[in-house]
């Protein structure tokens, strides 16, 4: 050989080395002898479990070096990686993830490292920060599972707890099974309204981290995009909030947003009793803002009693018993009406809300009149119970008169 | 008048014709004989003669009223019983005995059929009420002596009519099919399971351990037919033990009149009306509610057998656990049985308090052990 | 058997009948008063009209356009019907399949509309968007000469 051709090949070599390549492809053929595993075995166990394995890949896609070596200085010899540095994570999984020549075939999508790279995370990392989350901190390092294995970190049940991994980790120290920091997002999601949706009553539906954040492009909701996020799933409040004048106070300068009244990890369920603390944070007592809050909380109180009165009502009417079904469902249309009303709420107009809840309390008194006429009925058989009582008594007293009569031999 | 003459002496021609183109063709004599021999009519008849004679006679005849203590409960009991039976006719006229009509059917009758709702409580509580004055009987035929010789077969008749009323109020409970009577019946099948061969037979007459619909049909036959016709076969077995050995001394004693048949029928009809304005009252100021139906899915909390299964569920749940279930059933069985031949165990002289010591003692602690069992039925449910 | 003088009292008898009859008349008011409370317990009570069972009166298809559909009180459980063509109707129940809010129909769209969650559905009850995930039950329909009847 000559020296310019060693030389070529020793540089081709280095490049193969230094540049951050993609994984080699999985070995053609038969499985080829991997002996990493004789002094990485309880890695070569995890990575066993992971999805990589099963599709062909080994140590070498991403760590490089010789697998069927036996000795050290072999298997490590290059292109060999090691261990990657944390800033290099992101492009190494990028090598394979982001090529959509290789990823279409498994019906994955190859956005993700684009995403990550628009992320806090990835910005963050960007500038030298290796404290943020790579690749293998949501996904794992060696058992990578598929995303709708339950044993996945990443899958969908999973998902609060991974990222509450840090954020809202107990401190460095804590023993282990500590709860998570008190205020961290991680804890204040779990005592939310979608925490406990999610986690404690196993509703899929709710949201998680990755519904509002984003999962690989993960970001918080700017300013002027909160609504939008919350909007995902609350379409009409965010459609009545648009309307209204937070909105528009938002479009020109500065206003609240959805969680400068409702929160934004620590949700509480929303309650009526909101528009009387919520609006006072900003608000002077007495200002016009107060009122139209204080009028809409009245419409919705009121209209919420009636409804309560006109079923205990159905109730008391039920139990003589009378036939009550028609009157359910008329309170039934009733509570949609009402129901209906609290998105509206999210416009701060009064008169939007009260055709809604005026419509809701009008059903509501009609039932409740209607049944307590019917309830007439108990009344009636008092009446009926005193007149009986009446000529029962006379009864009795001319009885007792043929008996006296019988008594003294009256030969009849 | 020895041979039967049919023609009776009434002046009115027309009333003359009827009763006697009757009398030619049917003994009316002995048809209401028949009647006496349930109760209703308190004197005896001579079937021999013709119907208007032997009434006649028997109208005159001074008799010790059946309307006053301590025999008024036994008419009372008659009384509730017939109550129970024209109710119980009118209301079978909508019932439905299958798991998915009984509900509906139920619902039908107090809602929307006029008076449903009052004839089904006044059939609840004339039950209720049958039930306690039949275990009032009891007692005073314990206090009075009433079951020494030779009327060991009405305490017999008085026990086994006892027991019939608890078993017609249980199998009328399901009948209704709402949470209440479903899962009262379930609790107390659970006692009478224990229950060595009692248990079986009312399984296999019922055709199965779980209310589902064809036991739910089996029981309301049982409740509609086979247990009125027993009850109803008890009442003249105890009216014809009673002609027979005639009213006991502690009953014709004392405060007995001779009233004439006519007074008594007076008495009688006085009774009624006051048991009926009693039910009435209670129909109208304390009926009970309406309530959800049945779901045989979910066991609802804190129910509990009826409350004269209370005692004997107390004592099978106290069986010790190594000793199977069916040996507190036997406890509860061989205490039945005693009570069924007390006269024959009581081998004391006469029937006075003083001559029964023992007896009466026995009497009193089985009853103070029975209250006590009772509530430790009812308190066992609060525990669990 | 009636007797014109009373041995003991001596008072005279047209009277007496009187009294007789009279007390007759009273205590046989309880016989009117039992009589009338059978009569009227046994008189079957009007089936037909309750929800839950047979047919219940949708309207006229005379007065339903085609496309058009009609809000129909049905007890606990009320009903759209909804033309589709000329000769076919279509009975769906109103509740919505998500949390039961009763729907609107939305004739400039042709869909059902749920005001709670903004969920839609289409003529023949197929979600189209929203929160629900099961479409709407439907009914069978007759229809008899110009009525239509829904069959519960």
């Amino acid at each position: 050989m000559t020296g310019g051709a060693l030389l070529a090949a020793a540089a081709l070599a280095l490049a193969a080395a230094a540049a951050p390549t993609a994984a080699a492809d999985p070995p053609a053929g038969g499985a080829p002898r991997v002996l990493c595993g004789v002094c990485h075995p309880d890695v070569r166990v995890e990575f066993e479990q992971g999805v990589h394995a099963g599709e062909g890949f080994d140590c070498t896609s991403c760590h490089g070096g010789n697998a069927a070596a036996a000795t050290i200085e072999a298997a490590h010899r290059a292109p060999f990686r090691g261990t990657p540095k944390r800033r290099d994570i992101p492009a190494l999984c990028a090598g394979c993830h982001a090529d959509l020549a290789k990823m279409t075939p498994y019906n994955i999508p190859a956005d993700q490292y684009a995403l990550y790279l628009t992320s806090q995370h990835g910005r963050r990392l960007a500038k030298g920060d290796e404290s943020v989350a790579v690749c293998t901190d949501c996904h794992g390092v060696h058992d990578i599972r598929r995303e709708d294995d339950p044993k996945s970190s990443v899958f969908a049940r999973n998902v609060p707890t991974t990222c509450g991994r840090c954020h809202g980790a107990p401190p460095p120290g804590s023993p282990d099974g500590a709860p998570p920091v008190e205020g961290s997002p991680f804890a204040d999601y779990q005592v939310g309204v979608h925490g406990q949706a999610f986690l404690a009553q196993a509703n899929g539906a709710a949201p998680t981290c990755a519904s509002c954040h984003g999962s690989h492009g993960a970001a918080p909701p700017g300013i002027g995009d909160v609504d939008k996020v919350c909007g995902h799933c609350h379409a009409t409040a965010r459609a009545y909030y648009r309307e209204g004048p937070h909105a528009r106070a938002l479009r020109e300068g500065t206003g609240p947003e959805c969680a400068h009244c409702h929160g934004n990890h620590r949700i509480a369920p929303a309650d009526i009793a909101l528009l009387d603390t919520a609006c006072a944070a900003c608000h002077e007592p007495g200002s016009e803002m107060v009122k139209v809050a204080g009028g809409m909380k009245a419409l919705i109180a009121g209209a919420r009693d009636e409804i309560g009165r006109a079923r205990a009502a159905v109730d008391r009417a039920a139990a003589i018993p009378l036939y009550v079904e028609d009157y359910q469902a008329r309170l039934e249309e009733a509570h949609t009406s009402l129901v209906q009303a609290s998105p509206v709420v999210h416009a701060l107009d009064v008169r939007q809300v009260e055709p809604l809840t005026e419509r809701a309390r009008g059903i509501a008194k009609e039932v409740e009149s209607e049944i307590n006429g019917k309830m007439g009925e108990r009344w009636w058989r008092r009446v009926g119970l005193l007149l009986f009582w009446f000529y029962l008594g006379l009864t009795l007293a001319v009885l007792f008169l043929i008996r006296r009569r019988a008594l003294e031999g009256d030969p009849r | 008048m020895a041979p039967a003459d049919p023609t009776p002496a009434d002046p009115t021609p027309a009333r003359r014709s009827l009763a006697a183109w009757l009398e030619a063709r049917f003994n009316l004599t002995e048809m209401l004989a028949f009647l006496a021999s349930f109760g209703v009519f308190p004197a005896e008849l001579d079937t021999t003669r013709p119907f208007r004679e032997a009434l006649h006679d028997a109208w005159r005849r001074p008799l010790p009223s059946y309307a006053r203590w301590p025999r008024v409960l036994g008419l009372l009991s008659f009384l509730l019983f017939l109550f129970l039976v024209t109710t119980g006719a009118l209301l079978a006229f909508y019932y439905q005995p299958t798991e998915s009509e009984a509900y509906r059917a139920g619902t039908a009758i107090v809602r929307d059929v006029t008076f449903g709702w009052f004839i089904h409580q006044m059939h609840r509580w004339s039950a209720r009420l049958l039930l306690v004055i039949l275990a009032v009987r009891l007692w005073r035929f314990f206090f009075q002596g009433t079951y020494k010789a030779p009327r060991e077969a009405v305490w017999m008749a008085a026990v086994v009519t006892f027991l019939a009323a608890t078993q017609a109020d249980l199998t009328g409970r399901l009948l209704t099919w709402t949470t209440t009577g479903y899962w009262t019946t379930v609790r107390a099948l659970e006692v009478i399971h224990a229950l060595p061969v009692v248990g079986p037979t009312l399984m296999f007459l019922a055709g199965g351990t779980t209310p589902d619909s064809l036991f739910l049909t089996r029981f309301y036959v049982l409740h509609i037919a086979m247990l009125p016709g027993a009850l109803l076969l008890l009442f003249y077995l105890h009216f014809n033990g009673v002609r027979r050995v005639g009213l006991s001394h502690a009953e014709t004693e004392g405060r007995a009149r001779g009233e004439t048949a006519r007074v008594q029928m007076i008495n009688m009809i006085i009774l009624a009306a006051l048991v009926f304005g009693g039910l009435v009252t209670l129909v109208t100021l304390a009926p009970t509610p309406f309530e959800p139906a049945a779901d045989p899915a979910l066991t609802p909390q804190g129910m509990r057998p009826p409350w004269y299964l209370l005692a004997p569920h107390a004592i099978i749940e106290m069986t010790p656990s190594m000793l199977p279930r069916w040996a507190g059933g036997l406890v509860v069985e061989t205490i039945l049985l005693l009570i069924l031949v007390l006269p024959f165990l009581d081998t004391s002289a006469g029937r006075s308090l003083r001559d029964r010591r023992i007896a009466v003692a026995a009497g009193i602690v089985v009853l103070a052990f029975w209250l006590v069992l009772t509530w430790h039925g009812y308190a066992l449910e609060v525990r669990r | 058997m009636t007797d014109t003088e009373n041995p003991h009292t001596g008072r005279p008898g047209g009277r007496r009948t009187a009294i007789l009859w009279l007390t007759r008349g009273f205590l046989s008011l309880w016989a009117v008063g039992a009589a009338s409370l059978g009569i009227g317990f046994l008189k079957a009570p009007a089936r037909e009209k309750r929800p839950g069972e047979g047919l219940v009166d949708a309207g006229t298809l005379l007065s339903l356009p085609v496309g058009g559909a009609r809000f129909v009180r049905h007890g606990a459980r009320p009903l759209f019907v909804v033309r589709v063509s000329e000769t076919e109707v279509v009975a769906l129940s109103a509740i919505c399949t998500h949390l039961h809010c009763v729907l609107k129909w939305d004739d400039a769209g042709g869909r059902l509309l749920c005001p709670c969650h903004s969920g839609s559905f289409d003529r023949t009850g197929n979600v189209l968007a929203g929160p629900a995930t099961r479409p709407l039950p439907q009914h069978r329909v007759e229809i008899r000469d110009d009525a239509i009847l829904v069959r519960t």
